[in-house]
């Protein structure tokens, strides 16, 4: 299954809704301890496999979420690694699996997780420092902001290494149609007249469609007066770059990607 | 079938409610017993509705999304806002008469929902409502001074109630929530003027009982079947009709082989006694969250050249269905939005199930998404185009198995989803009643949340999520006019007259916006 799905819902939603903010209550975790039994981790991995894998990649090396090795960003222990599967962590995409895991399957995925976080991080291949001169001279800045500076047209990649892992930096990079993130849907409008509009769909209602082309301007558009509108979930506006990079540049820039992790104030 | 019978079919003769809804009220969850929400009001037409403008705005004290529809009855409109309360507002000025708040601690669980209320059921001048924490109350209706309250469900074991009651003469009608918390479903009457309890139809039957042995061992102890959506009733036959949720728990049918009765399912249920006259279950052994808490739909059609009293829903598994309303027989069924679970439904209506569309360790991709083809949104009916407005949701997802293992006051969902969003889409659909079969589409760009009204002047009314409400012409489904309220709408519309004027109200965001003609 492709990034077509662009979201994950975890929460049953039988009522019709989808409030995951609703449903986040803080409750204790259901056993609090400092590590967990081996055997739990083993059990823990099936799970992961199946409910968590899908983001976070085989072996918690990284997807469309972030690298599992290592020092993890939000959680230090085993209750909190357990509150954060249980509650998921607001803001992000990581969801609440309170619905779906029972408290002891939350509690063997935690342990899984906490085993991964004792390994040391490894580190993407590649020379970080070339790829930084690389995202340069090939122009990634035009699109892309970090720290602040950069075109808006793509995602900002400020702390891209922190919520990526490397295997998906290197699809984004190689195959960015069948990478693009939530938020940057490719839409084509035909006026009744004039020449189409291609862009990210900025925003959307029953009657309108905001749409920013490649040049960056945002088109305000009535759907009455349009031919078509037509989604291109396949697409993305960025190029690829896998004739540009040779194997070992794009080793060199997923690395210096990957090292992206600025928090912001 | 004339306008004037059309009228006459709609209008609901309610108590002590002295006016009648053709009289501009709207007296209850759906408008009206056959829970067309349909509006018998004429003023509104599609020649005149480009000049709707907002009147006035009421925001309840609080957050979260507003899903309340109000009620209109001897001039003061009653809206709900979440997680338990009641405002009684002016019909021309838009402020409010009283607000009552019952107090709901953090601690109050609503396991598989938000923390919203539906809406109020109103009687010989006492205002209903349920609570988030499994109450009913009774509310003075000019004060907001509580008349009484009784306890309908535990709370910590994942009770909850948002629906709108439903009156019946001398009785309140009220489900209850908790379907993905291995509750035990059930329906209850009280007596309206005491609050004493009259009966109390358990949606899973206990060992013995019919349909009892569609459960194996103890499943049936926390087999759902959540009543969270209100029902309709016909005075003639004096039976309720009440759609019923998913079997506990959800995707995991493991412990519950059997068709699970009666979940899922629509039940016709004797009101006097409590007592199912007959059931119909639209998804046997569910194992994707395809509650039937859909609005049922109590319409007189010709079939075949036959006269029939039916009872039509669209149901959440993407199949249509029209039955007999006396004797629950299946007259037609068909499907009216993508599903790719079942090859179509046998001459019982029992779908002919499509082998490996279970959720699995790995996922299972699946149309529709566990949020169905429609959901608790309403539908409408008007009896003169003989069309049915559905609130289509047009989603698959991927279904997920996981282990599940009952603890009170804990999820009993066993698995997940993963929805495919970007290429969500949805629709106001407009369905002949005689087939089902698709008359107009009104495209919108994700599935909505928000109900369909219909109205005598000729006019659909609906939202999106996108914060639009909009007029559609029934006949056509050509758009004529959109007001952008700046927040999802997820709720239903309804009309009324105050001052002699049409109105129409629609909440959105968390906000309750209302309409008349500019002048």
């Amino acid at each position: 299954m492709s990034r077509l799905i662009a979201a994950i819902v975890i929460l049953p939603l039988a009522a019709g809704l989808h409030s995951a903010s609703a449903q986040t209550r803080a409750r204790p975790p259901a056993r609090p301890a400092a590590s967990a039994p081996a055997n739990d981790a083993a059990a823990g991995r099936q799970i992961f496999d199946a409910q968590c894998a899908w983001c976070h990649g085989n072996e918690g090396d990284g997807g469309t979420g972030p690298n599992l090795h290592g020092r993890l960003r939000h959680a230090t222990t085993l209750a909190s690694i357990v509150e954060i599967v249980t509650a998921g962590i607001p803001g992000t995409d990581m969801p609440s699996f309170r619905s779906p895991l029972t408290e002891r399957s939350i509690r063997q995925t935690a342990a899984y997780v906490q085993s991964l976080s004792r390994t040391t991080a490894r580190p993407a291949r590649g020379n970080a420092q070339h790829g930084a001169a690389l995202y340069d001279r090939i122009g990634c800045a035009s699109c892309h902001v970090i720290d602040g500076r950069g075109g808006i047209l793509g995602p900002e990649l400020t702390s891209i290494g922190s919520r990526r892992g490397a295997a998906h930096l290197r699809e984004a990079i190689v195959q960015p149609a069948a990478a693009h993130p939530p938020g940057y849907l490719v839409v084509r409008a035909v006026p009744a007249s004039g020449p189409a509009i291609r862009g990210i769909r900025v925003n959307e209602d029953v009657f309108w469609i905001h749409i920013r082309d490649a040049s960056g301007e945002v088109h305000t558009l009535q759907k009455s007066e349009l031919k078509s509108v037509d989604r291109e979930i396949d697409a993305s506006l960025m190029p690829s770059y896998a004739s540009q990079l040779g194997a070992a540049d794009l080793d060199d820039l997923v690395a210096y990607l990957t090292t992206l992790r600025g928090d912001k104030p | 079938m004339t306008r004037t019978s059309a009228a006459i079919v709609i209008a609901v003769a309610l108590g002590a409610v002295s006016l009648r809804a053709q009289d501009g009220q709207w007296l209850m969850y759906s408008g009206s017993y056959s829970s067309h929400r349909f509006s018998p009001l004429k003023q509104l037409t599609p020649d005149n509705v480009s000049k709707l403008r907002p009147v006035w705005v009421y925001q309840p004290p609080g957050t979260g999304s507003l899903e309340s529809t109000p009620v209109v009855a001897d001039g003061v409109m009653y809206v709900t806002s979440g997680p338990t309360m009641v405002a009684a507002l002016d019909l021309r000025s838009g402020k409010p008469l009283w607000e009552w708040t019952r107090p709901i601690a953090a601690s109050v669980l609503n396991l598989g929902f938000p923390r919203v209320n539906r809406g109020v059921a109103i009687r010989e001048g006492t205002v209903y409502v349920g609570t988030l924490d499994g109450y009913l109350v009774a509310l003075d209706a000019k004060s907001g001074i509580e008349r009484w309250t009784v306890h309908v469900g535990a709370n910590p074991t994942g009770h909850a109630i948002t629906a709108a009651p439903l009156v019946v003469d001398d009785k309140v009608i009220v489900g209850i929530s908790g379907g993905e918390a291995g509750i035990r479903g059930f329906l209850d009457a009280y007596d309206a003027k005491s609050g004493r309890q009259l009966w109390r139809f358990y949606t899973v039957p206990s060992p013995g009982e019919p349909g009892s042995d569609s459960w194996p061992g103890d499943s049936w102890v926390h087999g759902g079947g959540a009543t969270w959506l209100t029902g309709s009733y016909d005075p003639a036959l004096k039976l309720l009709y009440w759609g019923t949720g998913n079997p506990g728990p959800d995707w995991n049918g493991d412990s519950r082989k059997g068709d699970n009765l009666y979940t899922s399912s629509l039940v016709a249920i004797d009101v006097e006694t409590g007592r199912p006259r007959w059931h119909f279950q639209f998804t046997p052994h569910d194992v994707h969250d395809w509650d039937a808490n859909q609005i049922p739909l109590l319409v007189d059609a010709e079939i075949g050249g036959r006269a029939r009293a039916l009872v039509v829903t669209a149901n959440r598994n993407g199949f249509f269905y029209a039955l007999d309303r006396k004797s629950g027989e299946f007259v037609y069924g068909t499907p009216y939005a993508k599903q790719t679970w079942a090859k179509g439904l046998d001459e019982r209506g029992r779908p002919i199930e499509i082998p490996g569309m279970e959720p699995s360790d790995k996922g299972t991709l699946v149309y529709p998404s566990l949020q169905g083809s429609t959901n608790w949104s309403s539908p409408s009916y008007s009896p003169i185009t003989s069309m049915v407005y559905v609130p289509v949701r047009e989603m698959g997802s991927v279904y997920y198995k996981t282990p599940a293992e009952y603890r009170p006051g804990t999820y009993y969902t066993g698995g997940s989803e993963k929805r495919l969003d970007e290429e969500s889409w949805g629709a106001v659909r407009a369905l002949d009643v005689k087939t089902g079969k698709k008359v107009w589409d009104f495209a919108l760009p994700s599935p909505p949340w928000a109900g369909v009204m219909s109205t005598a002047g000729g006019i659909v009314f609906s939202g999106s999520n996108e914060g639009n409400f909009y007029a559609l012409d029934a006949a056509s489904g050509k758009p004529l006019w959109q007001f952008q309220t700046g927040g999802a709408i997820r709720s239903g519309p309804m009309s009324f007259l105050a001052g002699g004027r049409q109105h129409v109200a629609v909440a959105g965001g968390h906000a309750l916006f209302v309409f008349a003609l500019g002048e």
